[in-house]
């Protein structure tokens, strides 16, 4: 243990694991500022706060568990942990606590707890394992199909719930991990197209919202008060930040709560509003550093596998980022997925955790010991 | 031991492309959050401030309106308002459902109201006007599940005494688009109450007061956090009229199933004490918003409920006119006391053959017993003798073809026929015949009941002829009279005081033996004159002017009745109740 403990603190990525702290302390200046107004549970305007800082305490805890398990276990688990998740995405349909329409939680003890997040790092580490083994057989096409309907089936029961922005995210996953595995890049835009081409028929099976959703995402001002009221207020937030912002805890969007799921997945209008476009490219920055670290761990590991399983926490967070960012300037369609280490949430943030101890973890097998 | 990694190249190259990607996603959001923040964040601001500082009115109570003795006629009663706010609505469908269930309008009535308002989604959209104490209970009660529902209080005019003095009083509305354009500079917006015809228009700027209003920080739900600016409303000022009360009630029951008017002033000061319209309609109607099918039926009704006869109606006088060409003669020389003139009942003029009323003739009359028999004859042969110039010469000095300036906003000016007026509008030049139908009152010439009124007002007042007006004086609301309105001199006519003896004899001498009769009162010296006017609606309309007591003229009293009959028969003993009334003669 006590040679664990010198290699890690040889090894570890101090400027990872700086950017992760700061983002996490930033997120929960922001949360309370968002949430001090409001906060329901015997109106304690630290509700929130309290509520998110136990849930980072728990991640960081789950984030030293992955780090002190060699990644090269995973052979001998993937498939127990790929099947997990479609129990788990299984039950919550069956009888998960439904909000808005949607089942998406399960109930554990105090904790409200999503299967969907976890079966995101479920997935990163089913693929690695796949794709590592794998690699050399994907210059056949029929083998390559496999991890579609791997991650396929796990879509489809998110999709069920219904979560369409989570099912996206497996398929942003997928879509990047086996683009760094090497997969030939006639198949991959064969699969685009493919893809592209079946949004007609996916169309049917789109709940009535989902399909709102898209439309107003190409026009919101049809319906300001309606669907497309997110957004204009947000983008309303965001620009009357300026330069500096207006303060923290003066923005007027904000503190008057005309910003919608502000603390959840518009909290980075609070951001832009309040700090202004410092803090949001402040912000850029700490989740540019995040992913660049990311980047360089999976090009300097051992092995293919802890590569891919770099690559696949990195696609995690990437497509979360630049999604909601994305979505919160109007550039994207709602598909409410949460900020990482800044949305209210707790399975999203242990997910989040669990990511950047994936990343120290390849980092820190790097060598044999 | 450190080892080399066995990652292959092509991965470490894909890796490399992802990093490329990754950093382009990113310069894009950047460059997104530049332009946004940084090129539009002024016009953001902005926006975001105007979110949330909203401006609320709150209306200025109307000033109230009594009559002469401060009986209160016309104040203002709470009603409460049903409006939804559009941006506080989740599913309008199921509020317009849940509502309807309460108010009774239908669901998709309620959902198109709120859709077709598309200004300011945080300004309440009105959806029923004056709810009763159980809608107002149960949507208090179901609060929680009628979100975006708001309940206000707002002054609601009331007429106390519904059709009472209607066409004097008015009523009041919503301005509409020309409202706004012509009061463009007096802070007034759609949905404001102004008055829109009667004294509630006339004197709109002094009732009306100063709305005022809050600036208010509003959050997302439109709830109010804080106040930043608070205008206190300035209540409209109160009307105190020269009407009273009782004799205008009176009045209005005499008239109760006849169509016309009755005009009693003062001509020492020129308050009109009643001016009484039938038929007549309830303008608390149009103080709710009329609805369209009250609307159709009170302007399609062809007895004109909604038109202020005495001062819009243009009606041919008749007899009760001779007053203007006797006076006009006397003055010019054309007849005096003495002269005397011989009716057979007809008369002749090129050829052409005009009656007198009586068959028979009267036989040879004087300018006084011509007035008080209504001798046609004798008219017309001062009407031959005066000539069209000089007969419009003292039709001006009546004042004729001029508003009386009575306050009230809708005045006719009448046809005054001249032989330039005949030439402009009929494109014929004037025959001596015109002159001849015109001095008894017949032919083109059309007045308001008021103008009528003006003629036997001069008489009454011996050329000094005040302003007919409705207001006594204008009171603050905390009760200081602020203005007092003084008689005003509308015109002084030099006419010698001879010829107003003559004529005044004459008019007395018409109730005491002649067509008047039946206003002979014994307690009461009257002057007057009866008309029976030809016209071509019909019936005849029937016409009394006259003023009491003989010898100090206290009140001038103008009775028409639009296709009535005889002026004596039917205006007459009308004229005789409300000056019974007014003096206080028990019969």
């Amino acid at each position: 243990m006590k040679e664990k403990l010198d290699r890690l603190t040889e090894n570890i990525d101090f400027a990872l694991l700086f950017a992760v702290v700061f983002l996490c302390f930033y997120g929960l200046l922001v949360l309370f500022s968002s949430t001090r107004l409001t906060a329901t549970a015997g109106s304690d305007p630290y509700f929130f706060v309290k509520r998110q800082s136990l849930l980072i305490l728990s991640g960081f805890l789950f984030l030293t568990i992955i780090i002190f398990i060699d990644y090269h276990n995973l052979e001998r688990v993937s498939k127990v942990i790929y099947f997990g998740a479609i129990v788990l995405l299984i039950m919550v349909i069956i009888s998960g606590r439904s909000t808005y329409g949607a089942r998406r939680w399960m109930v554990i003890g105090p904790f409200d707890f999503q299967p969907s997040e976890f079966a995101k790092i479920a997935l990163i580490m089913f693929l690695a394992d796949f794709l590592s083994k794998n690699k050399l057989k994907f210059d056949n096409f029929l083998y390559y199909l496999f991890p579609f309907i791997y991650t396929g089936l796990l879509m489809l029961l998110v999709f069920m719930q219904p979560d369409l922005g989570t099912s996206l995210v497996y398929l942003a996953i997928l879509m990047i991990m086996l683009f760094v595995a090497g997969i030939k890049i006639k198949f991959l835009v064969f699969t685009i197209l493919a893809g592209l081409s079946s949004v007609p028929v996916l169309w049917i099976f789109l709940k009535d919202y989902q399909k709102n959703r898209l439309i107003l995402f190409l026009n919101p001002n049809l319906d300001p008060l309606g669907g497309g009221y997110n957004v204009i207020q947000s983008r309303i937030a965001i620009g009357s930040g300026g330069f500096l912002g207006n303060g923290i805890f003066r923005g007027l969007q904000s503190q008057l709560n005309f910003l919608p799921a502000q603390h959840t997945d518009f909290i980075f209008s609070v951001v832009g509003e309040e700090l202004g476009f410092v803090g949001t490219i402040l912000l850029l920055g700490l989740y540019a550093i995040i992913l660049w670290r990311g980047i360089k761990i999976a090009l300097e590991a051992r092995d293919l596998l802890g590569s891919l399983l770099a690559t696949g926490a990195v696609s995690f967070l990437f497509f979360h980022i630049v999604v909601n960012i994305g979505m919160a300037m109007g550039m994207l369609p709602a598909t409410g997925l949460p900020l990482p280490f800044l949305s209210y949430g707790g399975s999203f943030m242990i997910a989040n955790l669990m990511a950047i101890g994936i990343l120290l973890n390849v980092e820190l097998h790097k060598v044999k010991w | 031991m450190r080892e080399s990694s066995t990652v292959p190249e092509d991965v470490k190259q894909r890796l490399n492309w992802l990093l490329i990607f990754i950093v382009i996603c990113f310069l894009i959001l950047a460059i997104s959050l530049w332009y946004l923040q940084m090129i539009r964040g002024e016009e953001f601001k902005g926006r975001a401030v105007e979110n949330c500082i909203r401006s609320l009115a709150e209306d200025a109570p109307r000033g109230r309106i009594y009559d002469r003795q401060e009986e209160i006629l016309v104040t203002n009663r709470p009603v409460v308002v049903v409006s939804i706010i559009p941006a506080e609505v989740d599913d309008l469908e199921k509020l317009s459902e849940r509502l309807s269930k309460i108010i009774g309008i239908y669901p998709e009535e309620i959902s198109q109201i709120v859709k077709n308002y598309r200004e300011n989604p945080f300004k309440p959209v009105k959806i029923l006007d004056d709810c009763n104490t159980n809608m107002t209970v149960e949507i208090e009660e179901r609060k929680d599940e009628l979100k975006g529902v708001i309940l206000e209080v707002k002054p609601r005019r009331n007429y106390l005494y519904h059709d009472f003095a209607v066409h004097s009083l008015g009523y009041v509305g919503e301005i509409d688009k020309e409202g706004l354009l012509q009061y463009g500079n007096q802070k007034l917006q759609g949905g404001d109450i102004i008055g829109k015809i009667g004294l509630e228009k006339y004197y709109d700027g002094i009732l009306r007061g100063e709305k005022g209003g809050k600036e208010v920080e509003v959050d997302a739900l439109g709830q109010e956090i804080a106040t930043l600016l608070y205008q206190k409303p300035v209540p409209g000022k109160d009307l105190v009229l020269t009407i009273d009360k009782d004799l205008q009630l009176y009045g209005e029951n005499l008239l109760f199933d006849k169509k016309g008017s009755i005009v009693v002033s003062d001509p020492n000061s020129g308050e009109i004490l009643a001016l009484v319209n039938r038929p007549s309609f309830n303008p608390n109607l149009f103080a709710n918003g009329i609805s369209s099918s009250d609307w159709q039926r009170l302007s399609s009704d062809t007895d004109y409920p909604l038109t202020n006869r005495s001062v819009q109606g243009l009606y041919s006088p008749g007899s009760i006119f001779k007053v203007v060409p006797a006076v006009a003669a006397l003055e010019e020389g054309v007849t005096d006391r003495k002269r005397k003139i011989y009716c057979s009942g007809t008369f002749e003029l090129a050829g052409r053959i005009f009656t007198c009323w009586k068959g028979i003739g009267h036989g040879s009359l004087s300018i006084i017993d011509a007035i008080a028999n209504s001798c046609n004859v004798y008219f017309y042969t001062l009407g031959k003798d005066l000539g069209i110039e000089r007969f419009s010469k003292y039709m001006q000095k009546f004042g004729l073809g001029e508003k009386t300036g009575i306050d009230l906003p809708e005045e006719a000016i009448g046809t005054i026929p001249s032989a330039q007026w005949k030439e402009r509008e009929v494109k014929e030049i004037w025959f001596p015949g015109d002159t001849i139908n015109l001095s008894i009152g017949q032919g083109y010439l059309l007045l308001t009941p008021l103008q009528v009124h003006h003629i036997i007002t001069t008489i009454a007042a011996e050329g000094e002829v005040y302003k007919l007006h409705l207001v006594k004086k204008i009171i603050s609301a905390d009760g200081n009279t602020v203005e007092e309105i003084k008689p005003e001199i509308y015109k002084k006519i030099n006419f010698s005081s001879d010829t107003f003896k003559i004529i005044k004899e004459g008019l007395r001498q018409t109730i005491l033996k002649g067509t008047g009769w039946r206003v002979n009162i014994q307690e009461l010296a009257v002057a007057g004159k009866t008309g029976t006017a030809q016209n071509p609606q019909g019936e005849t309309h029937a016409w009394f002017i006259g003023f009491a007591p003989y010898e100090d003229p206290e009140i001038c009293i103008t009775v028409f009745l639009e296709n009535g009959g005889e002026g004596g028969e039917a205006a007459a003993p009308i004229a005789r109740a409300m000056l019974e009334k007014y003096f206080n003669i028990k019969n």
